[in-house]
């Protein structure tokens, strides 16, 4: 054999290899590469030649109203129930596919994810003869693959030429729902593959001199359940793109080539020095969070998320290493530049909300990860529920973060604890009252309980973890257009809550049924049930966790009908301590549930949930607790019992004297109950997790994982991850339900042979 | 025609008299505690240019009409009752979550994205005053709960034992059948009966607002009944105090959806930003009474830059859910979009692009910007304005306000000079260059997001600052005509003049013109014929109730439509009164195929996914006589330039080197007075700005035009 080949070989070699690929897929040196590319050389000549920076501001202005004007359009004529309560985006990027700018009010991950697929077209398409890329054409996405949170949401990506010189790429994306996936809504956490979530859309042209293909949109239209949105929806994505073409078109006919493109590469490059100086501001040193989710929407599993901050002059290293690994046939993974995607949310929305809206914020940061592990999953991998790890990254270097940040000479902004980072909202699919097939999710998805902050309680439920002034939406507008009746329509959910000097802003109750449909069901993707989501900071308490309950077999309808007073009020408390209506049957489940079937009148509940609280709850003014308990937001027995007031019930006068005593015989109490830190190590840890644990993840060793595989805990090696296989929920059931005939059937021979 | 008419505003009350053919403005300090003290003297002002008493103007006028900012300003100075709320069992958390977006509603958008500052407004409901009531009923209206009247007495009295001092109802759904609530108010009456002492106002969503959307209309039914007593007294003594001085007539309130009606006919939620939608009614006006065609309304004040939308084509451009204060809510509004950019926008350096920002904070009127000498040191507008040369430091709005040019330089120098490396009057340039981008560029997008385009239209400027801008917004906005109109620091005041008495009632509704699932046309006329009946039904009764004669009411009828599932608003005008057949049903929706392809582009209308009409609005008014504008077009007719006051060495954008230029008193604006820039007019009431390669043109009634070269 020759194992000597020389470079003019080694060379046809690969010429061979380029010219025989079987298939374009996920490019690894497209998806693992964040980083803003080098300049091109068109850019580095308008830098060299100098940028008037005044008039880049004009310049950047302009932009920005173009963005804006392209968002307006879509939010106003977009259909998806996504598009009209804010998850949508428009943006700009470099010819080299950098995110530059996107709309003030859009969703930053969605473009944070999309230069993913522009890269792949720069590299793949605009020489293949028989795809190219020239002016008027216009591409679609949707597989998180090759870039995007979750083959949810569809983007339309259009490159701009002026003068024959390809410029920049516009975008626009939004968060369409149905993808014909095997559960309605396009989120199915029922996906055992990646075959069974619906349409993948790699980057592909749909879009020729301006007009959309109409035999490419026929096959999309056959291969979702609801062909009016996607056609309505690429109307709306193409000619907001054309709009926002237009404006940058007039741009560059005021300003020149030079101008544009030397905007968009110097906003970049000032957005990451600004960056580099932010983080040299910080103290050198590692801080270290835990994050677990806790279900793969199937069964119970409890996953870690391990997450190191290093800062070192101006490089921040985020070591997420010791992760979960991934799932075979779960679709709770993530493939890393989703991931990323979700970190660059989280920075900008609860760290430095201050800072441009760009991918280039994550240039200088170093991310490493475990490969195979659940935030750097495979490509075969199923990922449709990715917002469980996704959510997860928005919010997982809050805490270390506000560490790092606490004593910095200026603060970008304020001290807070998590917020709650689950997609709380019910997805639903079926037949609608007006007879159109259906599936999506509720706006419930927009309102997550803020952290508390190191100056206030946190607002109850805000715009959630991936975007501000996202909106929770009208019940009576939502009724139209669906058979979902809301019995409780975001009521605040009392008691439930991240505890501290400051409390957590408050989550709310979804208490919803279905009427006038010939066939509805709902589903629920949501962790949380076991383990809280949302961490307190600086010893306030994280938020509780929350459940799914139905009350089946009912029609409440019809029930209300009988007797109007049979339910007090659609409290989830209420109905389940009380179980009001007769003839149901109350359950409780964690809130990961695949699609099911609702009958009309029964009764599904979930919860938004709190963020986490700050501070000692031995601080809390008095007067605070009172105010929670004037609003209805907590019992008597939390106020006494966490925070330790003595007051009046009826007139909530507070006894200060005796409260003062009470906490400071607490905090006594506090001590005794207190161990050395080596003792309470030594008394706590254990070499292994728990065997009843279905744990995922590092324990003590961060380079030994943890998983359990076709029900066998294994070991493995954090350098060769393999996923680990569930077994089917219902087989395991109906082993358990045969074992359970056997041992009955045994036990009955034995009862007849005693009687004989 | 011999009129009244008034705008009260935070700081000044501008009033604004027609005496026949003489049109006079009077301007006075808002008085507060007393309104009617600061319209006396405003009055007094006006009656004194006309050298006539008050009583004889006062009952000589065929009405007086008032646009005001009380209820802006009682709301945010939380000036109202103790309001309890009942609410469908299930809705209690509603108002309070406001959407989840109520933290950033009315704030800039950097607060909007500063999510761990996240702070909602202090609520004007808090959380005890909400009770809910065991009742629901579905979107089509049908009962599903039956109203359980027990827990309706309970509800009240515990909110009456809280110390409601008025109660509001929102019951989800109510717009399609209002039942509930209506027996909620005769439970209310059989237990607490008007005529005790201590009875207490109840106001009911569904007549507050017609729309679906129970957070927004829940908003607008608490704010109602918030201001309600402010507002009435407010008015109520105004309108004694017109008695009193010899008025005979009705007093006449403007309305934020542009028109006005009698105090008895008028929601307090109606006033709020009445003044300056009567600056846009004026420009209607004036725009129609001069032939401008379309133009953009722009109001520039101390704070705040105000844009609004006049369409030749009489498109009404509203805002379905405007914010007010930091509240959503439902009403129709005329389009006013606001940017924080005014005189007081102060300027600061922005380490990450190495560039100047401007605003969104505000130095205000208090301690204002630096040259006001109050104490403000941070630079502003203003001061880069009064370095730049435009501003005479001792003639400053009308000589009330005195200016310190070393201030203006020391703060602008201290600030930014040194980061920008720039000297002071490049400094002030680019102050000055950037805040009329900025404006330009919020223009720009809400022309465009409506599908026009700003070469067609004329620009608009009135307000303190709006001629000493508006050359430099024009030119970053590619328009080239310019009109300060007359009357312009009064000019809302003189719209509000000009407005006629007017009612918009709304109904939500689910009328689906196509369904393309069946392929079947809308065919239920007779069902959109009610609704339309009792539209116009519900404005010709507040007009009779105003003593109109039935046959003077008209109506127009505009139609909330869209394709699919899309939440666009797109009103449609139809002359189409009432349906009739399969072909009105195609007019109507080929009209909203034309409306729709104008403002998203042509091909991006999506008719096979289906036509709605999602609400019937009618706008039921009596045409009022309205005063006359003289034609303000250019005439070929042109005079040269009075004798100048004086010559200042002035600062351009564009010039690095400063220009000699003239100065003008008030005599140019005698019609017809030409000037080419660089050149300064310091009138009575403001300031005109004319910059290189533009003409000054005095137009008639002390209108002025700038025409780009």
């Amino acid at each position: 054999m020759h194992d000597k080949i020389s470079a003019e070989e080694q060379a046809l070699l690969d010429k061979f290899l380029a010219d025989n690929q079987l298939f374009l897929g996920p490019d690894p040196e497209i998806m693992r590469n964040h980083a803003t590319t080098p300049r091109s050389k068109a850019e580095d000549e308008i830098l060299k030649k100098g940028l008037d920076p005044h008039q880049v501001h004009r310049v950047r202005g302009l932009i920005n109203a173009a963005l804006s004007e392209a968002f307006t359009m879509v939010n106003q004529m977009g259909a998806a129930p996504g598009a009209k309560w804010g998850d949508l985006v428009t943006g700009i990027y470099t010819a080299q596919g950098d995110l530059t700018m996107i709309a003030p009010h859009g969703i930053i991950a969605f473009a944070a994810c999309c230069f993913y697929p522009i890269r792949f077209i720069i590299k793949n398409w605009v020489n293949d003869p028989t795809v190219g890329v020239k002016d008027g054409d216009g591409f679609i996405h949707n597989d998180a693959r090759y870039g995007g949170i979750h083959n949810t949401d569809q983007s339309m990506m259009m490159p701009l030429y002026y003068k024959g010189e390809l410029v920049c790429w516009l975008s626009s994306t939004i968060h369409e729902g149905e993808n014909g996936a095997c559960e309605p809504g396009g989120m199915p956490a029922a996906a055992e593959s990646k075959y069974d979530e619906g349409i993948k859309m790699s980057p592909f042209k749909v879009v020729e001199n301006f007009q959309l293909k109409r035999d490419l949109v026929t096959f999309l239209q056959n291969s979702v359940r609801d062909p009016g949105l996607q056609l309505e929806d690429m109307k709306v994505k193409l000619h907001a793109v054309m709009r926002l073409r237009e404006r940058i078109i007039a741009i560059l006919d005021q300003f020149g080539r030079d101008a544009l493109m030397g905007t968009l590469r110097v906003h970049l490059e000032d957005t990451e020095a600004e960056m580099r100086r932010r983080i040299r501001e910080m103290p050198d040193g590692t801080t270290r969070v835990l994050q677990f989710m806790d279900s793969t929407l199937r069964e119970n599993a409890l996953q870690k998320i391990s997450l190191a901050i290093t800062v070192k002059d101006d490089r921040l290293i985020m070591d997420f290493r010791g992760t979960a690994p991934q799932f075979l046939n779960r679709s709770v993974n993530t493939n890393i530049a989703s991931f990323k995607a979700s970190l660059c949310t989280g920075l900008l929305q609860n760290i430095w909300p201050d800072l441009p809206h760009t991918m280039a914020v994550m240039s200088p940061i170093e991310i490493i990860t475990d490969r195979n592990s659940i935030v750097d999953a495979e490509g075969e991998m199923p990922q449709s529920m990715s917002l469980m790890p996704l959510f997860k990254g928005c919010v997982v270097w809050t805490i270390p973060m506000n560490k790092l940040n606490y004593s910095v000479p200026h603060r970008y902004s304020a001290v807070i604890a998590s917020q709650y980072d689950q997609a709380a909202t019910f997805i639903y699919g079926g037949l609608t009252q007006h007879g159109d097939v259906t599936g999506n999710f509720c706006a419930d998805i927009n309102g997550n309980g803020q952290g508390a902050r190191s100056h206030a309680d946190g607002e109850h439920s805000v715009s959630p973890v991936f975007g501000f002034m996202c909106d929770s939406g009208e019940h009576e507008i939502n009724e139209e257009d669906t058979p979902i009746i809301r019995l409780g329509a975001q009521r605040l959910a009392k008691d439930r809550i991240g505890w501290g000097k400051y409390r957590a802003g408050m989550g709310y109750e979804q208490v919803a049924t279905a009427r006038g449909s010939g066939m509805w069901g709902f589903m629920t993707g949501c962790e949380g049930s076991k383990f809280p989501s949302a961490q307190g900071l600086f010893g306030g308490y994280s938020c509780p966790s929350y459940q799914l309950m139905k009350i089946k077999g009912i029609n409440i309808f019809e029930e209300l009908k009988k007797n109007p007073k049979v339910v007090e009020v659609f409290d989830i408390v209420e109905l389940m301590n009380k179980r009001p209506i007769p003839g149901g049957k109350y359950s409780s489940h964690d809130m990961g549930m695949t699609f099911e079937l609702c009958n009309e009148g029964e009764i599904y509940m979930i919860c938004q949930g709190s963020g986490g609280g700050y501070g000692d709850v031995l601080e809390r003014d008095p007067a605070l607790v009172m105010k929670d308990l004037a609003e209805d937001l907590m019992s008597h027995e939390n106020a006494r019992d966490i925070y330790k007031v003595v007051y009046d019930e009826k007139t909530l006068v507070v006894d200060e004297e005796a409260t003062k005593k009470l906490r400071d015989d607490y905090r006594k109490e506090r001590i005794r109950r207190g161990k050395p830190f080596d003792q309470f190590c030594t008394e706590w840890v254990t070499p292994e997790p728990p065997a009843h644990i279905p744990y995922f993840g590092s324990w003590d060793n961060p380079r030994e994982i943890y998983a359990t595989t076709m029900g066998q805990r294994v070991k493995m090696s954090a350098d060769q991850l393999q996923g680990a296989f569930m077994l089917n929920p219902k087989d395991l059931r109906i082993m358990q339900l045969e074992s359970e005939v056997e041992r009955l059937q045994v036990e009955l021979g034995a009862h007849r042979n005693a009687e004989r | 025609m011999k009129r009244v008419s008034v705008d009260i505003g935070g700081t000044f009350t501008d009033c604004f008299v027609a005496w026949d053919n003489q049109y006079v403005e009077g301007k006075a300090l808002t008085t507060h505690h007393n309104l009617a003290l600061g319209f006396n003297e405003a009055l007094s002002d006006a009656c004194n240019q006309l050298q006539v008493e008050t009583s004889t103007l006062l009952s000589g006028v065929d009405s007086v009409r008032y646009a005001t900012t009380l209820g802006t300003n009682a709301l945010i100075e939380r000036k109202g009752p103790r309001i309890g709320m009942l609410v469908t069992s299930g809705f209690k958390s509603t108002i309070p979550l406001s959407r989840a977006r109520g933290y950033g509603e009315g704030l800039p958008e950097s607060e909007q994205m500063d999510i761990p500052n996240a702070t909602r407004p202090q609520p004007i409901v808090p959380i005890p005053m909400i009770r809910e009531v065991r009742e629901r009923v579905d979107y089509l209206g049908s009962v599903f709960w039956q109203l359980d009247e027990d827990d309706v007495r309970l509800r009240i009295r515990e909110l009456v034992d809280a110390g409601a001092e008025a109660l509001v109802v929102m019951f989800t759904n109510s717009v399609v059948n209002n039942a509930h609530e209506l027996r909620v108010r005769e439970i209310f009456l059989e237990e607490y009966p008007g005529h005790l002492l201590g009875s207490i106002p109840m106001l009911l969503s569904h007549q507050v607002a017609g729309r679906k959307g129970e957070y927004a209309r829940g908003m607008s039914t608490i704010i109602d009944a918030f201001l309600h007593q402010t507002m009435y007294h407010g008015l109520g003594t105004l309108e004694l105090n017109l008695r009193a001085q010899g008025y005979d007539k009705p007093m006449l309130v403007s309305h934020n959806s542009g028109g006005m009606a009698q105090l008895n006919s008028t929601d307090a939620l109606q006033t709020v930003h009445s003044g300056p939608v009567s600056g846009v009614a004026a420009s209607e006006h004036l725009a129609a009474a001069t032939e401008l065609g379309n133009v953009v309304a722009t109001d520039m004040g101390g704070t705040s830059f105000d844009i609004g939308i006049v369409d030749q084509g009489g498109v009404k451009h509203y805002d379905f859910n405007p914010v007010i204060d930091r509240w959503l809510v439902s009403i129709p509004m005329v389009h006013l979009v606001t940017l924080g950019a005014g005189g007081g926008s102060i300027a600061r350096y922005d380490r990450l692009f190495g560039s100047l920002e401007i605003g969104p904070q505000s130095a205000g009127s208090d301690p204002g910007p630096a040259c006001y000498d109050r104490g403000g040191l941070k630079p502003t507008v203003t001061d880069a304005d009064l370095v730049l040369g435009y501003l005479d430091p001792k003639n400053y709005a009308n000589g009330r306000i005195g200016l310190n040019p070393k201030r203006a330089k020391q703060a602008i120098e201290e600030q930014l000079c040194d980061d920008l490396d720039l000297d002071v009057a490049a400094t002030a340039r680019l102050i000055k260059r950037n805040v009329d981008t900025s404006m330009a560029n919020g223009i720009a997008t809400e022309l465009r997001t409506r599908g026009y385009e700003p070469k067609d239209f004329t620009i608009l400027a009135y307000g303190g600052n709006g001629p000493l801008h508006a050359c430099g917004i024009a030119n970053a906005l590619g328009v080239s005509r310019i009109l300060a109109p007359p009357y312009s620091s009064t000019f809302s005041a003189c719209g509000a003049g000009n407005v006629n008495q007017m009612h918009i009632h709304e109904m939500s509704t689910w009328t689906v013109l196509f369904n393309p699932a069946l392929k079947a046309f809308f065919s239920d006329y007779d069902g959109f014929n009610r609704n339309v009946e009792e539209l116009e039904r519900r404005g010709r009764e507040d007009l009779l109730r105003q003593g109109m004669a039935p046959e003077q009411v008209k109506y127009r009828l505009e139609l909330d439509m869209r394709y699919g599932n899309q939440r666009v608003q797109t009103a449609v005008i139809t002359e189409l009164s009432r349906l009739k057949s399969q072909k009105d049903v195609l007019t109507l929706m080929e009209q909203f195929h034309k409306s729709y392809g104008a403002r998203f582009g042509e091909g991006s209308q999506s008719p096979e996914a289906g036509v709605r009409i999602n609400t019937v609005r009618v706008c039921s008014y009596v045409e009022q006589p309205k005063m006359t504008f003289a034609k303000l077009k250019l005439s070929g007719k042109t005079r040269p330039p009075p004798a100048p006051q004086s010559t200042r060495d002035c600062h351009f954008v564009g010039h690095d080197q400063p220009l000699a230029t003239l100065i003008y008193g008030e005599d140019a604006l005698a019609e017809g007075t030409q000037i080419d820039g660089p050149a300064i007019v310091t009138a009575r009431a403001t300031t005109y700005l004319v910059e290189p390669g533009w003409t000054y043109h005095a137009a008639a009634q002390g209108g002025v035009w700038f025409i780009k070269k």
